[in-house]
């Protein structure tokens, strides 16, 4: 799932997957403004068919909160 | 591609959307987005939609709400685009509204329209001017209440009609949502949190829907609509079934649908859309049908080019181009069989290709949601006379045929030719086919199903059923030939195919395939019939292909005899031939027993 996650990042933030690291946040990728974030999650939304709340909308600025927001969903 | 039947994801959009980026040439198509609400996201998505229809499109965003000055910078884009929406006129309007007095909403109208009127000005000389009808849809709900902002809107709206320039279009925000559904447009989270009320979804059908009025911006509007026959203008084969059969009127069930096509077609048709036909079948069936069918609206005067024949579809198309004297990009070919859609579109990718679709209720509407590729900014009288003079110049031209090369495609289909020999279960399908099969039958001698159980349970008589599969799918047993053996001498009595099959070098491979199973058998010499009808003239000179010796031919019929050793392949190397299979030993056990 964290490989996908970070397929979707790539393509908003327009780079490789490889240059996603484990620990992604806003801090380190330059573009990861609101309005990217907000593409984010649309992107995200559409990959794995599920609709966020806002809390955890507002939550997931790293990797690991995404992919553990996202399993939530799954389970 | 038009034709790309899988919506993309958003990511993937994003990821290809960057990759063209790369190499846009130097002149780019200048989109300037200018609204009072985020639409940052719908960037991508429309550049994204016309970069793939090779227009260089670049998007840029004007600041947050502020309309007005920026279209004051934007005068030198080819396309600006205003996404003014109206709950966000004013802070909260889509729940202010219902409180405010008269007053109010008029200087609130006054103003916007002022502004309006501003913005039209300051874009007067730009190529072309997009802006959107106010709508209230995202909050109207089914209740009853006081509908402020729909009024609100309906009196912009009149402005918007009265003041645009002649460039300018109004894009209806309304019929796309209507198209969406509400909640499939609205993403309520990010209407309040961010001004963002637009979902992906949405974003992707607006740029969809303003896609027709760039490309005919670019020339890039398609201008013939060129329709098969059978199956596609009307239900039924007319080689088959015959005038009685087809059907296409608007009072039947089956009909209705095709009755639909041809007006959607008519009505393009009277903007100035050139209709075509071109179709594998006799010249005189379908002139028949055009001439004297009592449902037919498409007629020959409505017809400024025809190929009817059985010539491959790819040679014709390039022949109706030449002849309109218009590029292939500016085709559209509307087909129900797939493998002249797969044939075209990947002999002739320019051409868009629309697939008549299985369930034939969703036929009208995939030709309608089509109209948009025939979409001309300019309607003027000239435009309406077009077709005709298409017409007239079509009918001064008098292409000789020309072949083109298939055999790449051919082989990259995969065909298998899987051949059944007196295959007893399948005796009602094998008697029908005698019975409905005109076109590709060189003897047409009409069987029961009594005549074709005695042929196949007498060892004297061979009846070889066939079926055809490629990538695309199976067509179930569309072949037969039926073979009387006596000592060293083969006689085919009976050869014929359904005409789905036609085109593929089916019929040679078969008979690459027979002359060695005979010959195995130590058959020395095949004596061959054609015997003439009204219907099957395209396999007059079915044996002669084949090598067999002419010894005699008159009007009715034509008499051949081969010997075996000197028969020479057809070289149809694009068909794998398949003999019997487990199905075909049951069956043919079960022979023994009914025999």
């Amino acid at each position: 799932m964290e490989a996908r996650i970070k397929n979707v990042m790539a393509a908003v933030f327009n780079m490789s997957p490889e240059q996603i690291s484990d620990d992604a946040s806003p801090h380190e990728i330059a573009a990861w403004d609101s309005l990217k974030h907000m593409n984010l999650v649309f992107a995200l939304e559409e990959e794995f068919d599920i609709h966020f709340e806002e809390a955890e909308i507002a939550s997931m600025v790293s990797l690991d909160i995404i992919a553990a927001t996202i399993r939530a969903y799954a389970e | 591609m038009p034709q790309q039947e899988v919506t993309l994801k958003y990511s993937e959009i994003l990821r290809r959307n960057a990759a063209f980026a790369g190499d846009l040439p130097a002149q780019r198509y200048r989109i300037a987005l200018l609204s009072n609400v985020v639409v940052a996201h719908l960037k991508d998505l429309l550049e994204y939609e016309l970069r793939v229809e090779e227009i260089p499109a670049v998007v840029t965003l004007g600041d947050y709400d502020n309309i007005v000055q920026d279209s004051a910078k934007s005068k030198d884009a080819d396309l600006v685009i205003l996404f003014w929406e109206a709950y966000n006129l004013i802070e909260g309007l889509q729940f202010k509204a219902d409180l405010m007095d008269s007053d109010t909403v008029d200087a609130l109208v006054v103003k916007v329209s002022t502004e309006i009127d501003f913005v039209f000005d300051n874009l007067k000389h730009t190529p072309l001017v997009l802006v959107n009808s106010f709508s209230a849809a995202l909050f109207a709900g089914l209740s009853i209440g006081p509908r402020a902002l729909d009024d609100l809107c309906a009196r912009l709206n009149r402005h918007l009609g009265e003041r645009a320039p002649r460039q300018a279009r109004i894009v209806n925000l309304d019929q796309i949502i209507t198209h969406l559904g509400v909640n499939a447009s609205v993403d309520r989270r990010y209407l309040y949190s961010s001004k963002a009320p637009y979902t992906i979804a949405f974003l992707k059908a607006y740029a969809e829907a303003i896609k027709p009025y760039v490309m005919a911006a670019r020339g890039k509007a398609k201008k013939a609509l060129i329709f098969d026959c059978d199956n596609t203008l009307w239900k039924g084969v007319i080689g088959e079934d015959g005038m009685e059969g087809i059907e296409m009127s608007a009072a039947t069930k089956v009909g209705a649908v095709f009755a639909e096509v041809q007006a959607i077609a008519l009505a393009l048709n009277r903007q100035g859309v050139v209709l075509g036909i071109c179709s594998k079948n006799n010249p005189e069936d379908v002139d028949q049908v055009l001439r004297s069918h009592p449902d037919i609206q498409i007629r020959d005067r409505h017809l400024a080019v025809k190929r009817v024949n059985w010539q491959d579809k790819v040679s014709n198309l390039k022949e109706i181009a030449r002849e309109l004297n218009i590029g292939l990009d500016s085709l559209v070919m509307v087909d129900d069989s797939s493998f002249e859609v797969n044939l075209i579109r990947e002999q002739l990718p320019q051409v868009t290709v629309l697939q008549v679709p299985e369930s034939g209720h969703l036929y009208p509407g995939l030709l309608r949601a089509s109209r948009g590729l025939f979409h001309t900014l300019s309607t003027t009288g000239e435009d309406r006379r077009k077709a005709e003079m298409y017409s007239e110049q079509s009918k001064r031209q008098a292409d000789r045929v020309q072949f083109a090369n298939l055999d790449d495609y051919l082989a990259s289909l995969g065909t298998t030719l899987t051949i059944h020999r007196d295959n007893a279960a399948i005796v009602p399908r094998i008697a029908q086919l005698t019975q409905k099969t005109n076109q590709f039958n060189l003897t047409t001698r009409r069987y029961t199903e009594a005549d074709i159980a005695r042929m196949v349970a007498d060892d004297h008589t061979a009846v070889f059923a066939f079926s055809v599969k490629d990538k695309f799918g199976e067509s179930g047993v569309t072949g037969l030939c039926v073979v009387g053996i006596n000592g060293k001498t083969a006689t085919i009595d009976s050869f014929l195919m359904s005409c789905r099959v036609l085109g593929r070098r089916i019929e040679l491979a078969f008979m690459d395939w027979l002359i060695e199973h005979l010959r195995c058998a130590r058959i020395e010499q095949v004596k061959a019939k054609y015997l003439r009808t009204d219907k099957n003239a395209q396999v007059a000179d079915y044996f002669d292909r084949c090598s067999f010796r002419l010894l005699e031919a008159s009007e009715a019929q034509r008499c051949y005899a081969l010997d075996v050793e000197a028969y020479r392949s057809t070289s149809a190397h694009n068909v794998e031939v398949i003999y019997g299979s487990a199905d075909q030993e049951r069956d043919g056990g079960s022979v023994q027993h009914v025999a």
